[in-house]
């Protein structure tokens, strides 16, 4: 087909086109006739489109079918608000590192091999908190258990240590 | 006169019910009540059987509810007032369902005589027998036109959907749309040519 004959069947499309867009409107109105181009559309095109505006119905499911399956709308409905509902008083928040650019779940991880290679970007880990306090107390308790195990108040133990440092070396 | 994609309505007049059904998806049921009809007759012509296309609808309004907070609307200027995006979006998931359908059983459109009686006279019997003879054979002429051509025909004269929403349902550009349904409806004059005279009145 040539360009010229694609064009003119373009055209015709076109010009089909707004025949039916007042043809179906005309229909809906209750009209008489379309009140458009008409004569600028083929004869056969035309009673073609009568015939199908005319010959082919709109069909409607039984009542029975659409009442039962709007009880199932329904009930998948209420199931769907269930879950809404229960999350309500919360928000979910995505798991972000802090100072880089948003965590992509979807992203392929082995996409860049030199990925590895490169610094992260992160600041190293620190102990904090409740970590560092435990770990003063666990030395300080080690430096009282030995301090204690050399001091021992039992009174003979006191005399042995005082016996011996009297005792000329 | 080529369209580069297809143009997706703007000014969307279910936007209302489409979002006080994502705020409470009880009040989908506006939405199901309002497009059961055009969404039943689209999948019954696409299927030719009450029941699947029961079936197919059933699936469509199940989808649509279950990701309804998944639709979004597109905003562009210039569109016709009345028309939805919303629609066009329930369409979609309606075409994909029945092409599913028509995969699994490989179904193809069969012409239900009975069901092209029911849009007669029923007290007037010779007129009866002419609309239903010329009621059959304008469904058989559709029946027979290739999938995509038929599908443009049925949203356009069934449905009444917009070129524009034919062209987002479908996927195709609205320039490709008109040329679908002007080389059908050639087709379906050519086809019911031979019929015409002596039966019309």
């Amino acid at each position: 087909m040539t360009i010229l004959g694609r064009e003119a069947a373009e055209v015709d499309a076109l010009v089909t086109d707004v025949y039916l867009e007042s043809l179906l409107a005309g229909r809906s109105a209750n009209a008489a006739r379309p009140r458009s181009p008409r004569e600028a559309v083929d004869a056969a095109v035309r009673i073609a489109s009568a015939r199908l505006s005319r010959d082919l119905p709109r069909f409607h499911p039984s009542f029975r079918f659409e009442e039962r399956l709007a009880v199932r709308l329904a009930e998948v409905a209420a199931a769907l608000r269930l879950p809404a509902a229960a999350g309500a008083e919360g928000v979910v928040l995505p798991l972000r590192r802090p100072g880089s650019e948003a965590f992509d779940a979807l992203a392929d991880p082995l996409a860049d091999p030199a990925a590895d290679e490169r610094e992260p970007g992160l600041p190293r880990p620190l102990l904090i908190g409740g970590a560092m306090a435990a770990s003063a107390l666990s030395l300080a308790g080690a430096a009282w258990v030995a301090w204690r195990r050399i001091r021992t108040a039992s009174p003979m133990a006191r005399a042995v240590r005082a016996a011996h440092a009297r005792r000329p070396a | 006169m080529k369209d580069a994609a297809p143009r997706i309505a703007h000014l969307d007049r279910d936007r209302p019910l489409v979002e006080a059904a994502i705020v409470d998806p009880a009040r989908f049921d506006a939405l199901y009540r309002r497009y059961l009809a055009p969404v039943y007759s689209y999948a019954y012509y696409e299927l030719g059987d009450h029941h699947a296309a029961e079936d197919a609808a059933e699936r469509t309004f199940l989808a649509a509810l279950t990701h309804l907070g998944r639709f979004e609307e597109r905003a562009r200027p210039g569109d016709g007032e009345g028309a939805s995006t919303f629609k066009v979006w329930l369409f979609r998931i309606a075409r994909n369902v029945v092409a599913n359908e028509r995969r699994t059983n490989r179904r193809r459109p069969t012409t239900p005589l009975g069901a092209a009686a029911l849009a007669t006279d029923p007290l007037d019997v010779e007129q009866n027998v002419i609309r239903r003879d010329e009621a059959a054979a304008a469904w058989r002429s559709v029946g027979r036109l290739p999938d995509d051509r038929r599908r443009a025909v049925v949203l356009r004269f069934v449905d009444e959907l917009s070129t524009a929403e034919i062209a987002g349902v479908l996927g195709r550009s609205e320039g490709a749309v008109r040329v679908l349904i002007h080389r059908a409806l050639r087709a379906v004059a050519k086809d019911l040519a031979p019929n015409r005279p002596g039966r019309r009145p």
